[in-house]
């Protein structure tokens, strides 16, 4: 069986010359320069004065720098590797042809170490996206998702309400990765250390904001595998957009969950001076120092956390309110069964898709203007945090509840033992791949690619 | 019509058990066959309490009263075993070995309470390492040492489908015939093979070698090769079956073990934790 790690070297070895991929030469030093240029290289995240991790970055920093581009307008970007092994850059949540989306899986290309690729996108839809590396971890646990290789992208609408008098990007991440034991069984990655913006909790700068604005987060989970919960101590999140899609039913919540790959955009009203957290709401991983302090001007002293008791989400609360139109016959349906195959309570599990693992999983063929509804019966005991490329979904049905509507993301997680339906349009032609976005999953086999007719 | 399902069960327990004995190797008799186990390094979670039933018959054991102590043929021992985890790298287990036999009725063996520790997950260590150390009482007519101490140094590994436990053990008699033996020398080792989620199965292998610096002749040896099944039905339950053969004089000749663990959750614990 072919390995997606080998996979990789073979297309990075036969697709090397699209898209104007060059060894940096005088020829590529001599491009006009792009709008974007980001560099991945070898990096050491100082997480803590104690915690050092050896990794890879864009630009020398981690997260890497938050983007931003104009819905609609043509972005010129460079994107250059100067780490020792093959890379490729996925523009996670935008509508871009297969060539540039960033996956080797849909035919973009592998840059090869020392080698750069200048490209035109446009960038659509509007929102709270993000960009990422998107090779294979291997048997390891420090390439790919588990590295420093991510960073934030807002595409400004044309219309910008911006309702709000100051923002900020949280980027949520775990660091040190390895293997033990876990209640299923099998071998689960945990980490060392968890950060918000690269630092753990008291290590980084505070964020400062001002009484009376109106604060809006963006935060977006990183973590190669970890499912995260935020609260803003003191504070209610009134979340406003999931995966940078505006809800339908915008709700004040005490916490976020967040899997990997979901963002979530919240507004804060800053109306309790002090000094708080907004940290992970289960005590360990705050404790490895997922957390950041919020100043207000003005304020001093040791920041203050409220456990909360329980941890509450759900994704109805955000849909559409009203009927639920009924999906019609012209509707197709598409029938997803994610399971596992053991390997030995010392082995990580062999994903599979109705019974096989990438790269040997099906290639449904979609037609351009076709909506599609996929049935995603989930007989493993993980949930999967689902991610389609280059299209937004509708997230029709989750955790047995009645079947809603309007609310449009690009990730789900698809709970353990239940079945998850999600509808989306065929208007993207090209290659798209559909995989769960844990790394140590897709690794092993949890990916398919949808082929247009 | 007479029922013969129970003769037909009965029947195919002691095929089964006789095949194995073939399988496995020739005779024996009798070692400390109150708790027949290989240790692992894993310690049980803090504000966890395992609570453990080891049941060990021996069909076909010592047959003599030797010394006053009282033949193994036939006893059923019951092992009751409780272990509190501490926190994320020690536990404390505690034991009540009991022992029911025609002619001797159910009977108290003795007590013993066995402190470990290992490295914590953590150190992330290759191997799981992990110390116990055993100290206890039993009386004299199961056991002719009746003060003992035991310090278990434990070495597992886990590989992809395969399993591997080693536990070097070393004893000290404080009360009894063997006070002038030293310490004496008790390796255990485990082997098996995950064939399913829930089904493992594989070899378990347990020596007393007397002295572990003088060691005494094979047939004053005790040795003990058990065929092993484990069934990992959910993580709150430990359920272990096996079948031993014990090839030497100083063996019980046929064991039949089973061990069958519950953990139980002190108080609440919100998903927070």
């Amino acid at each position: 069986m072919i390995t997606r790690r080998r996979f990789t070297q073979l297309s990075a070895m036969t697709a090397g010359a699209l898209l104007g991929v060059n060894k940096l030469s005088a020829d590529a030093l001599a491009a006009p320069p792009s709008d974007i240029t980001l560099e991945m290289a070898p990096f050491t995240v100082e997480a803590s004065p104690k915690h050092h991790f050896r990794t890879v970055a864009y630009n020398g920093q981690v997260p890497g720098p938050t983007l931003r581009m104009r819905q609609g307008r043509p972005t010129s970007v460079t994107v250059r590797n100067r780490t020792p092994d093959p890379e490729v850059l996925h523009w996670h949540g935008l509508f871009l042809p297969s060539a540039i989306d960033g996956a080797m899986e849909e035919g973009t290309p592998m840059i090869a170490p020392g080698a750069e690729v200048h490209y035109t996108l446009t960038p659509d839809p509007p929102g709270f996206r993000w960009y990422h590396t998107h090779v294979s971890a291997g048997k390891g646990l420090t390439r790919g998702l588990y590295s420093g290789l991510h960073g934030s992208l807002l595409i400004e609408p044309v219309n910008d309400p911006g309702a709000y008098d100051a923002e900020a990007f949280l980027t949520l991440h775990d660091w040190g990765g390895h293997f033990e034991a876990s209640s299923d069984g099998n071998m689960s990655p945990s980490y060392d250390a968890s950060t918000i913006n690269g630092k753990m909790l008291g290590f980084g700068e505070p964020l400062r904001v001002r009484q009376g604005q109106r604060l809006l987060l963006h935060i977006l989970n990183s973590s190669a595998t970890d499912v995260h919960w935020i609260s803003f101590a003191g504070h209610t999140l009134r979340v406003i957009a999931l995966d940078g899609n505006p809800v339908p039913s915008p709700q004040s919540v005490p916490m976020l969950r967040l899997a990997p790959a979901e963002r979530a955009c919240a507004l804060v009203e800053l109306n309790n001076p002090g000094v708080w957290i907004i940290g992970e709401v289960r005590k360990h991983i705050q404790a490895a120092g997922m957390g950041i302090v919020i100043e207000y001007a003005g304020s001093s002293g040791n920041p203050t956390w409220t456990q909360p008791d329980d941890l509450i989400w759900n994704y109805h609360q955000f849909a559409a309110s009203g009927k639920t139109p009924v999906s019609g016959d012209d509707v197709r349906r598409i029938d997803l069964v994610f399971d596992s195959k053991f390997h030995g309570h010392g082995n990580e599990e062999q994903w599979l898709i109705n019974g096989k693992s990438y790269p040997n999983t099906e290639e449904p063929v979609l037609t351009a203007g076709q909506r599609y509804r996929l049935v995603m019966k989930n007989q493993s005991t993980d949930p999967h945090p689902v991610h389609l490329h280059r299209h937004t979904f509708e997230v029709r049905q989750i955790d047995r509840s009645p079947e809603l509507h309007g609310l449009l993301k690009d990730v789900v997680l698809a709970p353990a033992g239940l079945t998850t339906k999600i509808e989306f349009t065929a208007n993207h032609p090209g290659l798209t791949l559909f995989h769960c976005h844990q790394q140590d999953h897709m690794d092993r086999g949890f990916m398919m690619v949808f082929r247009y007719a | 019509m007479p029922d013969l399902r129970l003769p037909l069960a009965r029947l195919s327990l002691s095929l089964c058990i006789a095949c194995l004995a073939l399988l496995c190797a020739p005779t024996a008799h009798a070692q400390g066959n109150y708790e027949i186990q290989v240790y692992g390094a894993e310690t049980v979670a803090p504000k966890n309490l395992m609570v453990e039933l080891h049941s060990n018959f021996t069909p076909d054991g010592q047959k003599n009263t030797i010394d006053g102590v009282i033949p193994t043929n036939h006893q059923e021992h019951e092992t009751l075993e409780l272990t509190e985890g501490i926190n994320d790298w020690s536990e404390v287990g505690f034991y009540v070995f009991t022992s029911w036999q025609d002619g001797h009725g159910v009977q108290w063996v003795g007590d013993h309470i066995r402190p470990r520790v290992r490295v914590p997950p953590s150190w992330h260590w290759p191997i799981g390492v992990s110390l116990s150390t055993e100290i206890g009482y039993q009386r004299a007519v199961y056991d002719p040492d009746t003060w003992t101490w035991e310090i278990r140094p434990i070495v597992d590994k886990t590989m992809g489908r395969w399993y591997l436990a080693f536990n070097p053990a070393l004893e000290r008699t404080f009360h009894g015939p063997d006070v002038n033996q030293g310490i004496g020398f008790s390796p255990a080792f485990k082997v098996s093979y995950d064939f399913t989620p829930v089904i493992s199965a594989g070899f378990e292998y347990y020596a007393d070698y007397c002295s572990i610096t003088n060691p005494c002749p094979l047939h004053d040896q005790q040795q003990q090769l058990f065929a092993v099944t484990d069934l990992n039905v959910s993580p709150n339950w430990e359920i272990n079956f096996g079948v031993g053969i014990g090839p030497t004089a100083s063996t019980d000749h046929l064991i039949v073990k089973g061990i069958l663990g519950r953990r139980f959750n002190w108080g609440h614990h919100p998903d927070v934790q």
